[in-house]
């Protein structure tokens, strides 16, 4: 639950309209966060290690990105920078609020507390995203700023020199091809090497992991080499996540793609020419139920059980007992894909290597 | 290929995912399977791995103990264990699928037709299971165990790397009592096991503050180069414990606390804030300039041990307003015994870096709270400007290993006003806030380290040998026969004898307030 600016640090304010938090006028935010942390009359501790900005045009975003925010600072202290965007809106107003996040530490002792600034920008405000919201940046900190929803043309390339990690989510994109060439063309009119980080990606996190695993060991890795076929069952609104896997498996192994197949079986050669068949099946289930790499008699094949919490993950040779073994799958909810992303940085070179190996299918 | 080598790093899969690389499938044999070590911390640790999927598919667990019990009755003692113990919960999905690999075979230690049977036991778990012939035997047992259960292994030719595969063995602490022990020790442990194959555990290694001290001193470009006589005027390492001897006055009595804490994990610890950098990440790179610390330790002389070093025994007292026995009314404790149950330190290393930086060392029981920190005291700063009128603190940095582990350092800033005063402050960072994922347990990630190969956060041989060179010329003072130096009395629930007090106070120091 947020603390709000001027309300004592156990209750709500009474006064308050808004679950974002304590309106602020936007030249006072730092002296009113500071008047909110001198509440906690030490029993708060402020932590941050990021600042991560949300950036959303929908309707109702505000509310529901604070509850989002408020969960994801339970592991991850941050300063959050709420941002509701209506680009389109006839009137032009910017307000502001600042709240905090506070969660019990593991330890059970102090409240460890996450400071929110939240923004709601109509008109052309929206277009002042560095100006309004970026100049409350902690500074020395990193800057994660999580898009959700489409990219504009044009994008506004002054953005871009802040942000040092950029979040999406391309599963909802449409046009995977037009959205990637915005980003990518931002990105290099910035100059700087921002990191992409796709949520669909994030998605396939602990299935990359235990598909893997498989292939640690000399025995198996010399199968990686004999894979004849794919398959991947994925439910409905997932197929970007189906062929981004397709597209991993494809980069790393460095599979060559051939002519251009269906909708649903894609043809690939490996490096000594052999074809290689992905077929993907639309299922209902969770974002991918299963996927198995089929290697001459052998099998190797991880599965998620609708509403499951663990990947169900098993190894068939021929003529041995098929090997089981249960993993952790993740969760798909907004929250946890932030969690994971946050929790694993990296440069995400892989993902642009996937992305590239099939782009034309996405 | 050497057997020993970690699994190989050439999966493709692999590239971006940041988890560990899954060990080698294998079968770990616990020796001392319903003891103490074994359910608080071994199975949890397990299991902990297992829910993380870290396990290889197709590991199988078997425990070799003297009590008769089936498959089923060991795993139910368990999953209760598991159950109490683990840092997450128990997931019964998981844990069934863990529990099917785990076995249990009786046998005495010293019985040779015991470790035949295990053998024939091992083969048929590893065809089952696919597990190619990869063990780990873990020495949970008591430590007079230790020569039965490794000259069986040896006779039974269980320590022998199957086809492709490999044979390692992991020694939990006491490695001995002294270095003609550790030396015997180690002997019966090499006719069974190459130095590769012998993982030494010092479960302080293992926790990720331990680990933290080399990233903040080689992975942060603003210390390094104060790291040294220059800038550091001395350094205290602090284990305190607010319990007693707990049921472990057996051991205890015949270790005390300079054997039981500073051989091994203290000299450890002093070893991270000492050594020089690695030159790579490799075991033996990082344990190479290890044992350069301890081999650089000055050993006292019989006649400044009892300068240089202090022991004490608690007497009766308080521990958070409720009274406690002194040491020698404890439970299996001679009324008469001189076993030390708190001892300080001041230790000198001699190469360049360390050259006139003393190192405060103290550990003891009955402290009035628990902890384990070191603080790096910096020397103070010139007395040219500010400090001409008022004594200035020093900067100290202190790196907390337990609990609320974390980094502070402490620095002078003017209070606000008009006047110009001078006091310190202190910048600090709590693993537990700023990171909201709770560590892994140190049995988890050494087990992980085990099973892969990885020896660097295990002792090697020559620390060992070495640690116990520089602990036996303490204890053979103490142990003098006409006036050995003396054994201070301290209450329970205070920072030990004054003389642990004034071996700082003869220096002009103090102790940090803990």
């Amino acid at each position: 639950m947020p603390l709000m600016a001027g309300s004592p640090i156990t209750r709500m304010s009474e006064a308050e309209t808004f679950a974002a938090g304590m309106p602020v006028e936007i030249g006072n935010i730092e002296r009113e966060l500071k008047k909110l942390w001198d509440q906690g009359g030490g029993v708060m501790t402020r932590a941050s290690l990021i600042n991560l900005a949300v950036y959303s045009e929908e309707a109702g975003s505000l509310t529901a990105n604070t509850q989002i925010v408020s969960r994801i600072t339970e592991d991850h202290a941050c300063r959050a920078l709420v941002i509701a965007a209506d680009p389109s809106a006839a009137d032009e107003n910017v307000q502001a609020w600042i709240s905090a996040h506070c969660h019990i530490s593991r330890a059970g002792v102090k409240q460890v507390c996450s400071e929110q600034l939240s923004f709601s920008l109509t008109g052309s405000f929206a277009k002042l995203l560095p100006n309004i919201v970026f100049s409350h940046l902690d500074s020395d900190l990193p800057f994660y700023l999580w898009w959700q929803g489409n990219f504009h043309d044009p994008m506004d390339p002054q953005l871009w020199t802040w942000v040092d990690r950029l979040i999406f989510d391309s599963q909802g994109w449409e046009d995977f091809d037009a959205q990637m060439r915005l980003v990518e063309s931002a990105q290099e009119e910035a100059k700087q090497r921002v990191v992409l980080c796709d949520l669909n990606w994030t998605r396939l996190v602990q299935l990359r992991l235990a598909l893997a695993q498989f292939f640690d060991h000399r025995a198996t890795q010399e199968q990686l080499a004999e894979i004849e076929r794919v398959e991947i069952a994925f439910a409905a609104g997932h197929r970007s996540t189906a062929v981004l896997l397709a597209g991993w498996l494809g980069a790393q192994l460095g599979w060559a793609s051939g002519d251009a197949g269906n909708k649903t079986t894609f043809p690939f050669s490996d490096c000594a020419g052999d074809p290689i068949t992905v077929a993907l099946q639309e299922t209902k289930g969770e974002a991918i139920s299963r996927c198995s790499i089929f290697c001459g008699a052998s099998e190797f094949r991880v599965a998620r059980p609708t509403g499951g919490r663990l990947l169900e993950t098993s190894v068939q040779f021929e003529g041995k007992e098929r090997m089981h073994q249960l993993l952790p799958a993740g969760n798909n909810d907004p929250v946890s894909l932030m969690s994971e992303e946050l929790m694993r940085g990296g440069s995400h070179r892989v993902y642009l290597r996937a992305v590239q190996a099939v782009r034309d299918l996405l | 290929m050497d057997p020993n080598a970690a699994p190989t790093q050439g999966n493709p899969l692999r590239e971006g995912i940041l988890n560990r690389t899954v060990p080698d499938s294998c079968t770990v044999v616990i020796f001392g399977a319903t003891g103490d070590l074994t359910h608080r911390k071994l199975i949890p640790a397990l299991y902990n791995i297992a829910a993380d999927g870290e396990l290889p598919p197709n590991l199988a667990v078997v425990g070799f103990a003297r009590r008769p019990k089936s498959d089923d009755e060991f795993r139910g003692e368990l999953v209760e264990a598991a159950r109490k113990h683990s840092r997450q919960t128990v997931d019964d999905e998981v844990w069934a699928g863990f529990a099917r690999s785990v076995f249990y075979h009786q046998s005495e230690f010293e019985d040779a037709d015991g470790y035949r049977r295990l053998g024939e036991r091992l083969e048929e778990i590893e065809k089952e299971r696919g597990t190619g012939g990869n063990r780990l035997f873990y020495l949970a047992a008591a430590p007079g165990q230790f020569e039965p259960i490794l000259k069986n292994l040896a006779s039974a030719g269980l320590n022998q790397s199957r086809e492709k595969g490999w044979a390692r063995v992991i020694v939990e602490k006491p490695f001995g009592t002294d270095l003609a022990s550790a030396r015997e020790l180690n002997r019966i442990v090499r006719d069974a096991f190459p130095e590769q194959a012998t993982y030494r555990i010092d479960h302080f290694l293992g926790k990720e503050t331990a680990q933290n001290i080399l990233v903040l001193r080689f992975a942060n470009a603003i210390f390094e180069p104060l790291w040294d006589t220059r800038y550091i005027d001395h350094v205290q390492i602090t284990a305190a414990e607010t319990l007693g001897v707990e049921g472990r006055a057996g051991y205890y009595e015949g270790a005390g606390a300079l054997r039981d804490m500073v051989q091994n994990h203290l000299l450890q610890l002093l070893c991270l804030v000492g050594m020089e950098p690695p030159t790579d990440l490799g075991a033996d790179s990082i344990r190479d300039e290890k044992v350069k610390i301890v081999r650089s330790l000055r050993r006292f002389p019989p006649e400044e041990v009892a300068l240089k070093v202090v022991r004490g025994q608690y007497a009766e007292g308080a521990i958070s307003g409720k009274p406690v026995p002194g040491y020698r009314a404890e439970k299996n404790v001679k009324p008469d015994s001189t076993t030390e149950t708190f001892v300080a330190l001041r230790l000198s290393i001699d190469n360049w870096r360390w050259a006139d930086v003393p190192i405060y060392m103290r550990v003891g029981k009955r402290l009035p709270k628990s902890g384990t920190e070191i603080s790096v005291h910096f020397k103070e700063a010139p007395a040219v400007l500010f400090n001409k009128s008022q004594m200035l603190d020093q900067n100290v940095l202190v790196i907390r290993i337990q609990p609320d582990e974390g980094i502070a350092l402490r620095m002078q800033a003017k209070v606000p006003g008009t006047s110009f005063r001078i006091e310190p402050v202190k910048m600090d960072f709590h693993y537990g806030t700023s990171f909201g994922k709770a560590s892994p347990e140190a049995y988890e990630r050494l087990l992980l380290d085990a099973m892969s190969g990885d020896a660097t956060l295990f002792a090697r041989r020559d620390e060992v040998e070495q640690a116990w060179d520089f602990i036996d010329k303490i204890e053979e003072a103490w142990a003098a026969g006409e006036s050995p130096p003396e054994l201070f009395e301290y209450p329970a629930g205070s920072w030990g004898p004054d003389a642990a007090d004034e071996l700082l106070a003869r220096d002009g120091r103090t102790w940090r307030r803990f």
